[in-house]
């Protein structure tokens, strides 16, 4: 890192040095090009909606329905990242989402028949079982993909198909009603005017990004997605890592649950059917790697707000949900061509390495 | 120089001329002309990152040239594409073959040739009998059925010449085609090459083994760093001028190793090892702060014996003991817990993860013991110990959060070295510690492991390059199909006797 | 027995096995419609067995596209949206425009309309070489986003004459003592599809670029297949496959709904996995997936005779996906480990 240019081919040296430090630059900028986007992103979607419309679109409802609707959506894309990190993807979510709400409903209207009080006071009983619901299902997902060895996508295919069946068997397809009031108090309820469950999707957020890039787990989840069979060289154990991955996943869409259920007292089998696909989206949007390896938790925060504010905008400036579903598509494939076109661009700086001898065996 | 063309009057079926390719500010190759005359093998020999590869893909058209033409049959062409490539007669056979796993060995055979000649109807009943006809032609036994992702390596490699032949190719172009053939399938492709030569083809082969570029060729012409080195009739070279030119320098066959004294306790006790269909009754000991040499031909054992002392394909039989107390090697976890590292053979797909940081991957295999009280990364401990190996080890990169794709193939392996160096185990094996690494670097990685045996560490270097082996080890165990054969120490080791009792 | 016979009697169980497990497969099938018929006789008429063709004829179109994208190593979540765009669209717009084209004439105009927007997918995923399920998952959301906004959000209950008269057209009526048995004419298209698409599949070069584009991209590159051009093509014929399935659909339901079929995405493309193909491309057969498809819809059959919820249909599907996959996921692992020790033992020891 010495720039002082020491011998014979000078000029050489000193190209060389340009290009490393550019290269470390540009390699810098990719790091925290998910987050930086999306910063971009949410603060261009928010002016666009501000000048359209500020009287509605600034008001304090709007932008506490925003810090509202976030969360549920939010935290499941967080598991959906978590799962793409390992180079996987988890479909699953939702639906063992919904089937926590509806255990943690149908618990309550049980005991609530004989004792409302005594139903009331089981509140904290029931987040837990919420959550333990999601756990299952994550156990049995970590199962199915790393000691089975079934690929994540069919996994979760078949365990989403399962869930959500269990689901509908369970209510008979229809919404069931009753949860705690102190479980809609907190939904409704905020700190200096930002809603609680806000919060605590930030709190959960910032616990996973401490745990992904802060905690040997979570370098090796990252490393597993990024190179299988180098992970497993580097006596990095993939049943523990994948287990763990989707477990945890499993364990934020049994919160995601308890959001839902917070927000709204009812659950059914097909609340947030079209959030399977969207989490994917905002995962994506967010700088996840779909191949593995690469993920940022703010660019993902972000990306769940960004969605969010168009959401909201389009609501605001009266466009319909279909408008929103198609901004919604244009926003993820412009975001993915972009990306192509400047990882392309860059990658040919770069000379292009040997094939690796993969056919040895 | 000697001109090719006063030896060789023939006219030549392809020449290059003055090939300029650069990618991004780096040069890959910079004005590089040679030909090639039919009946001729003609080798392009270097070391990695020569630009051999890159000339092979001007010429399969996968490339274009910044400048300069390729001539076929007296027509100048200044670039090519894949099709226009095969329809003047070009094929080329990768190193990874690019034969689709999913297909059977006839449809492989024959597709190719479908596709150039622009067809629409593919019919099972006409290209089976034309695959035949080559694999006959050949005198070769291929199950004509069978999907290609079953297949040996060998027999994928005798598809895709089957396959390059089936569409009149004159001019065949083999990248290392050798690299992952056992000896006796070596000796038959080299057979297999001298009938097709017979039949008037050109063939270029790419290698960077010193005795297949003798045996093999008639004429060569070496690269070093994307220019043209020398070309001549391969009677006027020798494996020691070859080197020279392949590397500028003379090749260096001095024993640097240390000695060790008598009552040096021993580290690692291997006792009736084997493993079905791999390896049967291996056992040796290893001292404290030896280098030990593992060798044998590819397909030999070498390597598993390694991967099953590293748990990664467990050993069925015998016994293994780290400093005296039995361990059992079931999985890599237990190797790890031992104190047992392994540096893989493939560098690119075991060792290191190509798009994450240098930091990330230095200390991917220690990850556990960077931990503070409360589970999480100690990033003190990191940079510390980061900056400790990154001193020791003498690599060069612009920065650590820069991505391993970024470095060159010596600086790579330094940091696979570094994942484990972090660890610090008591036994290293390191399998091809300096494949694909460029010779001032080999010497460093070979001076830094010197260090760390005399710093008490033991280390096992499996590979089949005897002037390393000579270099640095203390003793070098012979494998030969799965066997322990010699056991060669102090002045018995030398690069003769190691290349005879492999082969023998 | 000696090794030559045992050898040739394993080759016969591999060949009815098929590469992609057709033999176990229409084994599950047959022992499932045998158990099913003793359990119940109600199971096992001409009735239950029309049923079953006419509710497997939209999903077997879905699925023999879906089936050409997995064997090209790609997934495809939009074809459902499509469908629906298509055949959607051009009933509105006869509607709308007064103008019946005849069946025909109808039928070209949604082919066009889907082919137009398989074209929108394969361009983005041909040029920019993006991931095909993020693609497929932006232009589903883009293309349903149109329909309902710019093109019609209402039910349409009566269909353009053309339509309505194959509506109730039978191949085939009997009436037997347990009721009427008929087969839907729309058996018919779905039948040609299946034989065109598996003889383009075995007999074009351009199906069997989609098998080397699925086993090896590079590979294909090398060899000269135009690999860009035949990704185009892939998802355009898969926009027209879903847009007659789309037209066939609102045939047979006799009403034109632009909120139908979208959400069963995944149901099929867990059908065409369980038939064989194999997600990461190279395989896959328009057999296994026919038995695939015949599978699901005769379980959820089953399921409604022997008096289980209909609910539980979805978690049967589930459970049979997993446990297909899974045996598989396993054989592979062991298989992996032998084909190790094969191989060397061939080295004399």
């Amino acid at each position: 890192m010495n720039s002082k240019p020491t011998s014979g081919s000078t000029l050489t040296r000193f190209n060389d040095q340009v290009q490393d430090r550019t290269s470390a630059v540009i390699s810098r900028i990719h790091v925290s090009h998910g987050a930086g986007r999306m910063v971009l992103l949410v603060l261009i979607a928010f002016t666009f909606f501000t000048a359209l419309n500020p009287s509605v679109f600034l008001s304090l409802l709007n932008l506490q329905n925003i810090a509202l609707a976030s969360p549920e959506i939010g935290i499941i894309a967080l598991a959906m990242m978590l799962a793409m990190l390992t180079g996987g993807i988890d479909l699953s979510l939702v639906s063992i989402a919904n089937l926590s709400a509806i255990a943690m409903s149908t618990l309550y209207a049980t005991v609530a028949a004989d004792n409302p009080a005594m139903a009331e006071e089981l509140m904290p009983v029931l987040i837990l079982v919420g959550i333990a619901v999601g756990l299952v299902g994550g156990l049995i997902n970590g199962f199915l993909i790393s000691y089975v060895g079934i690929t994540p996508i069919l996994a979760t295919l078949g365990t989403m198909q399962i869930y959500n069946g269990i689901a509908i068997a369970w209510t008979g397809g229809r919404t069931l009603y009753g949860s705690p009031e102190s479980l809609t108090v907190i939904g409704q309820a905020t700190v200096a005017g930002i809603p609680v469950l806000f919060v605590m999707f930030v709190l959960v957020a910032i616990a996973i990004g401490v745990v992904i890039n802060k905690t040997p787990v979570g370098l090796k989840i990252q490393l597993q997605g990024a190179n299988p069979i180098a992970a497993r060289y580097s006596g990095i154990n993939s049943h523990v890592v994948l287990m763990s991955t989707y477990v945890v996943a499993g364990l934020l869409g049994g919160l995601g649950g308890v959001f839902f259920l917070a927000r709204n007292p009812t659950a059914s089998a097909d609340y947030g059917a079209s959030y399977v696909l969207l989490v994917i989206v905002i995962a994506v949007l967010g700088g996840t790697n779909p191949n593995g390896g690469f993920a940022t938790v703010s660019g993902v925060v972000l990306a769940t707000l960004t969605l969010q504010i168009v959401s909201s905008g389009f609501t605001a400036i009266r466009l319909s949900s279909s408008e929103y579903a198609i901004a919604q598509g244009v926003i993820l494939i412009v975001v993915m061509v972009a990306d192509q076109v400047t990882w392309r661009r860059r990658r040919r700086r770069a000379p292009t390495r040997a094939r690796v001898l993969a056919s040895r065996t | 120089m000697t001109s090719p063309t006063s030896t060789y009057a023939q006219a030549p079926v392809l020449q290059v001329r003055d090939i300029v390719k650069t990618y991004g500010g780096v040069t890959a190759l910079s004005g590089v002309s040679l030909d090639l005359v039919a009946g001729e093998v003609h080798c392009l020999a270097g070391e990695n990152g020569c630009g051999k590869s890159t000339l092979i893909k001007i010429i399969s058209g996968a490339e274009k040239p910044d400048s300069g033409e390729i001539i076929i049959d007296g027509i100048a062409h200044t670039a090519m594409n894949p099709s226009a490539a095969i329809k003047s007669g070009i094929q080329v056979i990768y190193q990874d073959f690019s034969l689709f796993p999913n297909l059977s060995v006839a449809e492989n055979i024959v597709l190719t040739a479908a596709v150039a000649e622009r067809k629409r109807i593919y019919s099972r009943r006409v290209s089976r009998p034309s695959a035949k006809a080559i694999v006959d032609e050949l005198g070769l036994t291929l199950d004509l059925d069978a999907d290609v992702v079953n297949l040996s390596v060998a027999d994928k490699q005798l598809t895709a010449i089957c396959r390059a032949l089936v569409h009149d190719a004159r001019i065949i172009v083999m990248d290392e085609p050798t690299t992952a053939l056992t000896h006796t399938e070596v000796e038959r492709l080299f057979a297999l090459v001298e009938t097709l030569r017979g039949r008037g083809v050109a063939l270029m082969f790419v290698s960077h083994k010193l005795d297949e570029v003798l045996a093999v060729s008639q004429r060569v012409t070496i690269l070093r760093s994307g220019k043209h080195v020398i070309t001549s009739p391969s009677s006027e070279f020798d494996r020691r001028s070859i080197a020279k030119h392949m590397t500028g320098r003379d090749i260096n066959d001095a024993r640097v190793v240390s000695t060790l004294a008598a009552d040096t306790p021993i580290v690692l006790d291997v006792e009736a090892l084997g493993l079905r269909g791999a390896y049967t009754d291996i056992s040796f000991a290893l001292r404290r702060g030896e280098i030990l040499g593992l060798t044998g031909l590819l397909g030999s054992g070498r390597t598993e014996i390694a991967e099953s002392l590293f748990g990664a394909s467990p050993a069925e039989q015998g016994t293994v003991r780290v400093d005296g107390e039995v361990v059992s090697l079931r999985s890599i976890d237990n190797a790890i817990a031992a104190g047992i590292g392994y540096v893989p053979e493939d560098r690119l797909s075991q060792g290191l993860f190509m798009e994450k940081s240098i930091a990330d991957n230095m200390i991917a295999g220690s990850l556990d013991s960077h931990r503070t009280r409360w589970g999480g990364l100690d990033t003190g401990k990191v940079r510390a110990t980061i900056q400790r190996l990154f001193d020791r080890l003498h690599i060069k990169a612009p920065n650590v959060s820069a991505p391993v794709r970024s470095l060159s193939g010596g600086n790579a392996q330094r940091v696979v070295l570094a994942k484990w160096l972090a660890n610090k185990p008591k036994i290293l094996m390191l399998n091809g510690p300096t494949v694909g690494v460029d010779v001032g670097s080999k010497e460093e990685i070979l001076d830094i492991l010197r260090g760390e045996a005399a710093g008490g560490m033991s280390i096992i270097v499996i590979s089949d390059d005897a002037p390393e082996l000579v270099a640095s080890c203390h003793r070098v165990l012979v494998i030969r199909q799965g066997h322990l054969v010699h056991t060669l120490e102090a002045e018995d080791i030398t690069v003769n006797t190691i290349l005879e009792r492999m082969a023998e | 027995m000696n090794g030559f016979e045992l050898s040739k009697v394993m080759g016969v169980v591999q060949r009815f096995r098929g590469a992609n497990n057709e033999g176990v497969l229409a084994i599950i099938l047959l022992a499932l419609i045998v158990g099913m018929s003793i359990a119940n006789p109600a199971f096992f008429t001409l009735t239950t067995f029309f049923a079953i063709v006419r509710s497997s004829i939209v999903s077997l179109i879905f699925a023999l596209g879906v089936l050409i994208v997995i064997i090209s190593g790609g997934i495809d979540v939009s074809f459902a949206t499509i469908a629906i765009f298509a055949a959607y669209s051009t009933v509105r717009l006869s509607q709308s425009a007064d103008f019946d084209p005849g069946l025909i004439g109808m039928l070209a105009i949604a082919l066009a309309i889907g082919g137009l927007l398989g074209l929108v997918n394969g361009a983005v995923i041909a040029r920019f070489r993006l991931p095909t399920l993020i693609v497929t998952l932006g232009t589903q959301g883009i293309f349903k986003g149109i329909l309902l906004t710019y093109i019609g959000s209402q039910y349409i209950a009566d269909l353009p004459a053309s339509l309505a008269a194959v509506s109730t057209m039978n191949v085939f009526q009997i009436t037997t003592d347990t009721g009427r048995a008929s087969l839907h004419i729309m058996v018919i298209p779905a039948v040609l599809l299946c034989l065109l698409v598996a003889w383009v599949l075995r007999n074009t070069m351009f199906g069997r670029g989609i098998y080397a584009i699925g086993g090896d991209p590079e590979a294909a590159r090398r060899a000269g297949f135009r690999v860009m051009r035949t990704q185009m093509w892939i998802y355009v014929i898969v926009g027209m496959m879903a847009a007659a399935a789309g037209i066939i659909y609102m045939i047979m339901g006799r009403s034109a709904n632009p909120r139908d079929l979208v959400g069963g995405e995944l149901d099929i493309i867990a059908a065409v996995v369980l038939g064989g193909a194999s997600i990461f491309g190279g395989r896959g057969s328009v057999l296994g997936t026919t038995l695939g498809v015949l599978l699901v819809q005769v379980i959820n059959n089953s399921l409604i005779l022997a008096g289980v919820p209909s609910a539980w249909q979805r978690t049967a599907v589930g459970l049979l996906l997993i446990v297909g996959v899974g045996v598989q996921a396993l054989a592979a692992k062991r298989s992996s480990r032998e084909i190790r020790a094969l191989v060397k033992e061939e080295v004399p020891a």
